[in-house]
């Protein structure tokens, strides 16, 4: 049976983590999720048109953030910066989870490829994202659940619970980690569409 | 999960808030509990820092604190005066605020074992017996006695041995003169009998000089030309000198003697029912109990609140040690646990340090050096006073 890494050594992990991320870090950047259902695409699944998000949504995040780079060819300057916005997932859930009631947090929304993140005046596209930072090596949305039990009728059970019982209850899948790459502002081109 | 609450900011006792309610129900602590719990939670950082503390763990640390003072100040009173307490009936009132006047009563009982020995006292039985000579027989088995008369041989212990010498007078009496050329008649002037008080009427005045004088030559002669009357005992075998004569048969040789059992039963007091029951008879058993915290001055509650906050930062580094390094978002992070509670135990011991010299300087002894060294120095500033010459 599980030990450690309980829900309640979660608790506490939540409190410093919000808590070294918003009032000792305190980085933050703005996401733009981007608004599949309203976006027209191609054949190719490239959008056809305009391109829609939700947002900005104002969320802490630690950023690492390497060096710009700067390549040249006959076409002139190509500018380069691949950031990484590490989110953690908790903040990412929404207000119905009992963690976030009566919080600033909840955002409700899942990072996928292709929304936008705006930081320190640019702005970001999401290449690639990466949730697969569990604490002890759990995920609690996977406890494996229902265990396996004695047959009925079994002539010799095994005392039970045979296998082990209550893993959502221990474990935490934490950060949701999202791969960036430069946009040029004017690509990007987003715009306030209503107020 | 929901989030587990941490240290809002506030708190608000109630009785039943901490683990053992030593103290739920008295005023002052209900009123100081929360005003510790903020005292500590802001000692410990907040509001800057999260304190993952709940008001619980601190009602806790300041129970333990009181708790803890109790047990110092009242450990110092138990020795101080356990020689004043032990035998007492633990039934006897708390002594929290009994005032302790020393008695002498332990040391006494103490120094019974001294008397039972020299037979000056004690609390040990002696008892008589006595063997029967036979003329010629040097040594007497007094364990074979022992038996003879049930008690078991080697729970005897000979204490005294009634067997000396006549007196030299009363010898000298009997016997003749010695260089004093006189008859049997003259010394000390009379028939018989020391100084001269007996039966005889004729008394001579002599000086006490010359008394004394034939006193120590009747002494000297006896214990060059008579037998010596002695006796030795090794493993309660007794030997006598000299060897009896056919006259002593017979004789009563007596002697005194205690039971080593009984030596050990009278040695321990007994309470009701079993031995040493209901009888202080250890420090654990001094009737004594949690102190009233609406009686403890501000000097002990400043001590007590500031035990308090090492017992919180313990707590805390205790909260913040179960993973020496816990994850953020694509790293790690070394929270700082082991700094607390290592402060928190120099905290402690430097506290509980603190109270027992504070403690020592006011135990009896102490203050009765203090006091004396104030009188030799009140008297050496008097000496320095110069000395008025009156002129009447």
């Amino acid at each position: 049976m599980a030990l450690f890494g309980q829900s309640r050594d979660i608790s506490m992990f939540r409190y410093i983590n919000r808590e070294l991320m918003g009032n000792i870090m305190s980085q933050q950047c703005a996401f733009f999720k981007i608004i599949l259902n309203q976006t027209n695409f191609n054949m190719y699944g490239e959008a056809a048109e305009e391109k829609y998000y939700d947002g900005p949504i104002l969320l802490y995040s630690v950023i690492e953030n390497p060096t710009e780079e700067w390549s040249t060819d006959d076409l002139g300057v190509n500018f380069n910066l691949k950031p990484t916005f590490k989110f953690l997932r908790d903040d990412l859930l929404d207000k119905l989870q009992d963690f976030n009631e009566d919080t600033i947090y909840g955002a409700n929304l899942v990072p996928q490829v292709g929304d936008i993140i705006y930081y320190q005046t640019s702005y970001f596209e999401v290449t690639s994202t990466n949730a697969n930072q569990f604490f002890v090596g759990k995920n609690p949305d996977y406890p494996n659940s229902p265990q396996p039990s004695n047959p009925a009728g079994a002539t010799y059970p095994l005392p039970e619970p045979l296998w082990n019982p209550g893993l959502e209850e221990f474990g935490w899948n934490q950060s949701i980690i999202c791969n960036t790459t430069y946009v040029p502002a004017d690509k990007v081109g987003i715009t306030l569409e209503r107020m | 999960m929901a989030n587990i609450p941490i240290w809002p900011g506030s708190s608000s006792f109630f009785p039943g808030d901490t683990p053992f309610g030593f103290y739920d129900y008295d005023s002052d602590f209900q009123t100081d509990a929360d005003k510790v719990a903020k005292f500590c939670a802001q000692r410990l950082g907040w509001p800057i820092e999260n304190v993952e503390l709940q008001d619980v763990n601190f009602y806790t640390a300041f129970e333990e604190a009181i708790t803890t003072y109790g047990n110092e100040l009242y450990a110092y009173q138990v020795r101080e005066n356990m020689l004043n307490l032990e035998g007492l009936p633990i039934t006897t009132p708390f002594l929290n605020n009994t005032q302790i006047t020393p008695n002498l009563g332990n040391v006494i009982r103490v120094s019974e074992q001294y008397g039972a020995e020299a037979g000056v006292g004690g609390n040990v039985n002696w008892y008589s017996g006595s063997v029967i000579l036979t003329g010629s027989v040097q040594d007497y088995d007094l364990d074979v006695w022992a038996q003879q008369n049930g008690i078991s041989g080697s729970n005897l212990e000979v204490k005294r041995v009634f067997y000396q010498g006549v007196p030299a007078s009363a010898t000298y009496y009997y016997g003749g003169g010695v260089g004093l050329g006189a008859g049997w008649g003259n010394f000390f002037g009379a028939l018989g009998g020391v100084a001269g008080a007996s039966y005889g009427n004729n008394f001579l005045v002599t000086p006490l000089s010359y008394n004394v004088a034939a006193i120590q030559e009747m002494e000297l002669a006896e214990d060059i030309l008579m037998s010596a009357y002695s006796f030795e005992i090794i493993n309660n075998k007794l030997r006598i000198y000299p060897v009896p004569t056919y006259g002593d048969n017979g004789t009563n040789y007596w002697f005194q003697y205690l039971l080593k059992d009984e030596r050990l039963a009278d040695s321990l007091a007994s309470g009701s029912g079993d031995l040493g029951a209901g009888l202080v008879t250890n420090v654990s058993n001094v009737p004594y109990t949690n102190p009233n915290y609406n009686q403890i001055n501000s000097i002990g509650r400043a001590w007590i609140f500031e035990y308090t906050l090492a017992l919180c930062k313990e707590i805390l580094g205790y909260v913040r040690n179960k993973y020496s390094v816990i994850p953020i978002p694509g790293a790690e992070v070394t929270l700082n646990g082991n700094t607390l509670t290592e402060s928190a135990q120099t905290n402690k011991d430097a506290l509980i340090t603190r109270l027992r010299e504070y403690f020592d300087q006011t135990s009896r002894q102490s203050m009765l050096e203090r006091r004396s060294l104030e009188a030799d120095f009140s008297q050496n500033e008097l000496n320095k006073t110069p000395m008025t010459i009156f002129i009447g």
